[in-house]
């Protein structure tokens, strides 16, 4: 079935990579049990105060508490508007359908500083504030495309003939759409999901120009940038975020092996 | 009765009734008591300073006010958005960047009798906010620039802003990341008039930053990194404020801040109050309290800069602070270089400039 | 509700939503990038002038910076293809029941603040980080290595980094479609396991790659956080300097003719590519 039968370059080439994108998480995880606020080697002394001051620090929880509304909503928004396209793009014809992927997948050639201006000058020239509602906006376009790219690759690779057999079975199109497509792209449709919350979760540059009052974690982060003695609660922060979905995963995978 | 007349009797109800409630609720009243005072304020601050530590005392005495913070990441970006039309009441910038908004009518003048921690604000700073004669804006923090050094690695010492590119120290330079500092520095070294630099000047002073560029080992855009690097070993010479040296003498690193023979520079932060905006009673009762005393001690302890209040200075008793601040050594002061205003062109240009340095191959 | 109605609802939310928060503000920021200065109101106030573009022209390092960001972008974002592969690979057949869960472990490091990950990668590339102390524990060097950080190659190593993870996504969806029981065909066909992979899996699974390699491209041609960073005096790339106009001159005439250039350029590669793949597949 597959095309290599040793399994194991592959094996170590993936668990390899993964030991190397946790390398930073580690040293961050080191760096926030440290005594000194400054980043470097050696460490001074290994404290938890800093957790325990991250559960007063109010404003930075609240940021992070924004960060995950905002990326809840743009991506679900998101996931939606681009499968959306994607119907469109491989199971319909029309005259303007070019614009309409054109204008899907180009926010991927926008650099975000320069669309987070662009969305400024609309907001202000409509007067509507700054708030994690223009935030979340400017992140559904930017991720957008990559639901786009990825659900629609999926439904390129499946022939449009099982949904007109299901249709010449009795079954009008929204049905064919809810009950064969649907289904086939769900896996896709997770991952473009999983593609655009990480886009949201992580993301700076829009933030910071359309966040209005209300900072989005690494907007707070970026601010909290400036003074050394506020860094190693943030880190202290971001580890949590961290080991928290890392244990959410092992939860659920548990859970699923039990079924 | 006719439609039309109806109509003209319901207008002028209308019209009566509003009359009635608008003079009833006609601003605040100035009899409510600070603890009842109730309203939204919108400032326009640096990252930092929405803490509650740097307006404490506007909080204690006024808690039923809502103070919304909306942060700008410099002076550029300040100044940007108050151009395009920000509605925040009250913004935050620095000397230098003062000029235009008085230009361009984004700042109304201010009533100083409505403050009443004014009279501890010493003369000179006053001044910095005073353009035509006018208040149009309040001095509330305050710092030196100068050259910070490690003692251990530059036990020569450093006595000029020369030295920030001196080849010597190649690798080991930091530079803050802005244009117009720049080209300040450059006209102290080379004794230009900072406030009439020529395009051969400017030319000159460019080629001097692109060949800068390669002793310098990184532009440091915060105090933190400047700090780190400093902490490290990796930096020996930089441009810094006090607030880093403080920082690092409290760390126990060995490191100097310089008396250049060209004078250290020193910078003053401000707060405005946006013309046309609403909410100027509250404006004006929040730069009062930016003013006072626990307010002004927070800054100076929590972030080692300066306070406008002069109370505030004389009671600094930290011998590492006296030391940043040059307090038991007036002579300093007196050949520190006070930030001019810039022009929108020469603004334009400088930062032009360095953007072009930065390009360069 | 048959077909055409169902058109109407697919067709309307997108097109309104892309319309007015992407349309809209590139045409506000294109008119922008006419004024000659920042007085003034948004619409009136101010006379169009070509100033912004002739000064854009007139300076030549801006266009070098053009091209080295687009270079830099390539290295960056082939690299990132060509290292996800075998991850998305691994994924797609020997992930079994474990698949969900190993690509969820890929992505949970990126639910970590990118501006600290950066930051962690600074110290492990500093004078005093992970690598110089682990090179100096075992003694083979005596001083730390300077040329690790503060330059070009730190930001290239760390975008890499960066997009591993966003370019398996693709990847593993084009290869997660291939019908194994073309494997099967292969194999009775007497084809060996790695002309398998070159006949079979390689050719079908180009889509993921390609469009793995445009996200990961294309972004990065206006990247400015990570050089910020990393990047040192040396490390500018276009996007900083577009940064830098918006944020430090307040020159948002100037920055929005430089935008307008850089998104011109890249829908000219973009169009060029476009036409080149579209080729590929008439071949075949």
């Amino acid at each position: 079935m597959t095309a290599f039968r040793n399994s194991f370059p592959l094996r170590a080439y993936f668990f390899g990579l993964i030991g190397l994108l946790y390398l930073p998480i580690l040293i961050l995880f080191l760096f926030s049990l440290n005594s000194s606020t400054f980043l470097s080697f050696p460490l001074q002394g290994l404290t938890f105060r800093w957790y325990e001051q991250l559960f007063d620090s109010d404003a930075l929880l609240r940021s992070a508490r924004n960060s995950l509304m905002v990326a809840l909503g743009s991506s679900s928004a998101a996931t939606l508007l681009g499968t959306m396209v994607g119907v469109l793009m491989l199971r319909y014809q029309f005259r303007a359908k070019g614009l309409l992927v054109a204008m899907a997948v180009l926010p991927l050639i926008v650099p975000y500083i320069v669309l987070a201006v662009a969305l400024l000058l609309l907001f202000s020239v409509l007067n509507v504030d700054r708030s994690l509602l223009t935030v979340g906006v400017a992140h559904t376009v930017v991720a957008l495309p990559y639901v786009l790219l990825i659900v629609g690759s999926r439904l390129a690779g499946f022939e449009a003939n099982v949904e007109e057999a299901a249709m010449d079975l009795g079954a009008d199109y929204p049905t064919t759409l809810r009950r064969i497509v649907l289904p086939m792209i769900a896996p896709a449709m997770v991952s473009a999901w999983l593609t655009a919350f990480t886009v949201s979760f992580d993301e700076f540059a829009l933030a910071l120009f359309l966040a209005g009052t209300q900072p989005t974690f690494p907007v707070y982060l970026y601010g909290q940038l400036r003074f050394a003695s506020r860094l190693p609660i943030m880190i202290a922060l971001a580890v949590l975020m961290m080991v928290g979905t890392l244990a959410l995963v092992l939860i659920a995978e548990r859970v699923r092996r039990v079924d | 009765m006719k439609p039309k007349r109806f109509t003209l009797y319901l207008a002028q109800a209308v019209l009566v009734t509003a009359a009635l409630i608008l003079t009833a609720c006609g601003g605040q009243p100035a009899d409510v008591p600070p603890g009842e005072l109730t309203g939204t304020l919108s400032v326009l601050d640096w990252a930092g300073y929405d803490a509650e530590d740097f307006w404490i005392d506007f909080k204690n005495t006024y808690p039923n006010v809502t103070v919304n913070f909306e942060i700008g990441i410099s002076d550029a970006d300040i100044y940007a958005k108050m151009a395009a039309g920000n509605q925040a009441d009250v913004f935050h910038p620095y000397t230098g960047w003062l000029q235009f908004y008085v230009d361009e009518g984004l700042v109304d003048e201010i009533d100083t009798s409505k403050l009443t921690n004014w009279d501890k604000v010493p003369e000179h700073f006053k001044q910095i906010g005073q353009f035509n004669g006018k208040q149009y804006f309040i001095p509330w923090d305050w710092g030196f620039t100068s050259v910070l050094y490690r003692k251990d690695m530059v036990p020569e010492g450093v006595d000029s802003w020369a030295a920030l590119m001196d080849p010597a120290y190649a690798g080991h330079i930091s530079m803050w990341d802005d244009g117009p500092a720049a080209v300040t520095i450059s006209s102290y070294v080379h004794g230009y008039d900072e406030t009439a630099i020529t395009d051969e000047q400017l030319a000159a002073i460019q080629e001097e930053w692109i060949a800068q560029r390669d002793l310098n080992l990184f532009y440091w855009a915060g105090e933190p990194e400047l700090v780190e690097g400093m902490s490290s070993g990796d930096l020996w010479v930089a441009y810094a404020w006090q607030g880093a040296y403080a920082t690092l003498l409290g760390s126990g690193v060995p490191v100097a801040y310089a008396n250049p023979k060209e004078g250290r520079n020193s910078w003053v932060g401000v707060y405005g109050i946006r013309k046309g905006t609403e909410n100027l009673d509250l404006a004006l009762k929040f730069l009062d309290a930016k003013l006072a005393e626990a307010t002004g001690n927070n800054v100076v302890n929590l972030f080692y800069y300066g306070h406008s209040n002069q109370d505030v200075m004389s009671g600094i008793t930290d011998e590492a602070l006296k030391e940043a601040f040059s307090i038991d050594d007036p002579s300093v002061l007196e050949t520190t270089n006070f930030t001019p205003n810039l022009t929108a062109e020469q603004r334009d240009a400088w930062t032009a400039m360095w953007a072009e340095v930065k390009a360069a191959p | 509700m048959d077909r055409r109605t169902t058109f109407w609802f697919l067709y309307i939310p997108p097109l309104v939503w892309l319309g007015a928060f992407f349309l809209i503000p590139l045409a506000l920021m294109f008119a922008y990038s006419f004024r000659p200065d920042m007085r003034g109101d948004f619409f009136g106030g101010w006379q169009p002038s070509l100033d912004q573009y002739s000064k854009l022209a007139s300076t030549s390092s801006y266009w070098r910076l053009l091209g080295v960001s687009g270079l830099t972008a390539l290295i960056i974002a082939l690299s990132a293809v060509i290292l996800s592969y075998p991850i998305a690979y691994f994924l797609a057949f020997y992930g079994r029941q474990r698949a969900a869960f190993y690509l969820v472990l890929l992505l949970v490091p990126f639910w970590t603040s990118y501006l600290l990950r950066v930051m962690a990668w600074k110290i492990m590339l500093g004078t005093e980080g992970v690598i110089n102390s682990f090179l100096s524990y075992l003694n083979l060097i005596n001083e730390p290595l300077t040329f690790l950080l503060y330059n070009r190659s730190a930001v290239v190593l760390t975008l890499i980094y960066v997009w591993i993870p966003f370019a398996t996504l693709p990847i593993l969806a084009a290869l997660q479609r291939i019908d194994t029981s073309l494997f099967e065909a292969a194999a009775d066909l007497g084809a060996r396991p790695f002309h398998q992979f070159l006949r079979v899996t390689l050719p079908l699974s180009l889509p993921g790659v390609f469009a793995a390699f445009f996200m990961v491209f294309i972004p990065t041609v206006g990247e400015y956080v990570t050089p910020l960073l990393v990047g040192g005096s040396r490390g500018s790339l276009y996007g900083n300097i577009i940064q830098d106009f918006f944020t430090k001159a307040a020159n948002w005439p100037f920055g929005s003719a430089m935008s307008m250039v850089m998104l011109a350029a890249t829908l000219v590669l973009v169009a060029f590519a476009t036409r080149l793949i579209n080729m590929r597949d008439l071949l075949e």
